[in-house]
């Protein structure tokens, strides 16, 4: 038995990009135990929901629970607003919503296919997934009117068409990406250095990921086939513009580089789908009906499963609000899976894990 | 949502008999308050229905300590410790200290009296 040391990391740490904290019992330089902590940025979200707006209003105050997803959160809490409503949307609304969705799939998974280049030391390769993303970025503020936190999905509907230009723009600009992608997928799949620091690191089983209830790619790269947009048929016809799961078996951090990846593909092509098939009609169903009864719902971030639960008592406050994560769900699984690397690889695994502490602490 | 009411006392007999991680994934636990009383609940989704969700639910009162049930769902013990912190529920066996500091007031969500 080798020698054991303690090691923190975070909540300020040069590999983290969220404010949480690990505490890493090692033996020698292999991690045997972890424990976690994501205490620092709880902001009473949940309870402002219920205490200073009204239900309308709280769809842009969910916006604010995350910068990269956004539109998850606006559209799930728009949902939920609806069931407890009775509202049914126009199906362009919808339409327009999972376009949005998909656009933000795009931009968050390459900043995390960054952020794992970055901490696997692979700089050139951080710096060219950004340059790259940059294009959704711009499409994200084409469509919506902001790069980040888009206020797009509001109870009954989204708040702005897409007009002719910015759809023929987005097409042109998903055709310019392609051969990008193209060259990502051949660095990340095949790099040797990379896949030094990436491929049988941060290993999760299928049988893990399943006891864990581990959820998003972290999941899916581990066997489980696990996708929202496969089971929420009722709410947004993912199915009708094209979804397809995509699954891997590795388990490491090279297979959740390769399902992000290959979630892009599937992404562009539910937006051409969209754009090419996009309904007629109204953004929006009026009501004047107040919030009554509970009602939850499920959608697919980027990062994975967000659940929404909303109590309303048939006035303009809601009565409860909370708000599930996709890291949240993922705390058990991170956990898990430095058990038995390098303490070298904790960076690149914990980038892959793609936490969202902002979201999860709320 | 289908809605399944518990007891504390049947609580982890009525989850163990129901959960099958090989088909259900458990979501989060969640409280509501209902006047003196709170509202626990425990959310599956089930792989064989989708759209589905489960929720089993337990009247408590204020200063009754609520089972554990990370034995038989792993994961189980972040929501539950992040019920202790956000809404000052005694579940047993689990310290105050991950989601909100371990010297900050619990239950910052709870309605203010």
């Amino acid at each position: 038995m080798g020698r054991q040391y303690e090691i923190p990391v975070g909540a300020q740490h040069i590999s983290l990009l969220e404010p949480l904290h690990f505490k890493f019992t090692t033996e020698n330089e292999k991690i045997i135990k972890t424990d976690a902590n994501v205490y620092y940025v709880h902001r009473g979200i949940e309870q402002a929901c219920v205490t200073k707006f009204k239900f309308r209003q709280v769809s842009f105050v969910v916006g604010r629970v995350c910068g990269l997803c956004s539109i998850s959160h606006t559209t799930a809490y728009s949902q939920v607003a609806e069931k407890l409503l009775k509202l049914e949307i126009p199906k362009k609304a919808k339409y327009l919503r999972m376009l949005v969705i998909e656009l933000d799939r795009i931009h968050s998974h390459l900043l995390c296919l960054s952020h794992v280049a970055e901490n696997s030391g692979f700089e050139a390769l951080f710096m060219k997934t950004m340059m790259y993303r940059e294009f959704s970025m711009e499409l994200l503020e084409a469509v919506c009117g902001n790069r980040i936190q888009y206020d797009f999905s509001i109870v009954g509907g989204v708040t702005r068409d897409l007009r002719t230009d910015v759809a023929q723009q987005i097409l042109q600009r998903l055709k310019t990406f392609m051969p990008q992608l193209d060259e990502l997928v051949g660095i990340y799949e095949n790099n040797w250095t990379l896949s030094l620091k990436n491929k049988g690191v941060g290993v999760l089983t299928r049988e893990q990921a399943m006891q864990l209830n581990v959820v998003g790619p972290f999941a899916r790269a581990a066997g489980l086939e696990v996708d929202v947009r496969n089971e929420t048929e009722d709410l947004l016809p993912w199915k009708e513009v094209g979804f397809e799961m995509i699954t891997d078996t590795a388990g490491d951090v090279h297979a959740r580089n390769m399902i992000r990846l290959r979630e892009i593909y599937v992404s562009i092509r539910i937006i051409q789908n969209i754009i090419n098939g996009l309904p007629e009609g109204e953004l929006v169903t009026e009501t004047k009906a107040f919030p009554e009864g509970e009602a939850t719902v499920r959608l697919e971030a980027p990062r994975g499963e967000l659940f929404y639960y909303a109590k309303g008592n048939k006035t303009q406050v809601l009565e409860r609000l909370k708000i599930k994560a996709p890291t949240f769900s993922n705390v058990a699984g991170m956990v898990k899976a430095f058990e038995g690397n390098e303490y070298a690889s904790a960076p690149a695994i914990i980038a892959s894990y793609d936490p969202c502490l902002s979201c999860t602490a709320r | 949502m289908k809605k399944i009411e518990t007891t504390l006392e049947h609580l982890r007999k009525d989850i163990a008999a129901f959960y099958n991680p090989g088909l259900h994934h458990f979501m989060v636990m969640n409280a509501v308050e209902t006047g003196e009383q709170m509202e626990v609940q425990w959310f599956f989704a089930d792989y064989a229905h989708p759209c589905e969700t489960t929720c089993f639910y337990a009247l408590t009162g204020r200063e009754d300590e609520v089972p554990s049930i990370k034995d038989i769902v792993l994961s189980a013990w972040v929501a539950e410790a992040e019920l202790v912190d956000l809404m000052n529920i005694k579940v047993e066996n689990t310290a105050k200290g991950f989601v909100l500091e371990p010297d900050f007031e619990s239950g910052p969500l709870l309605k203010k009296k």
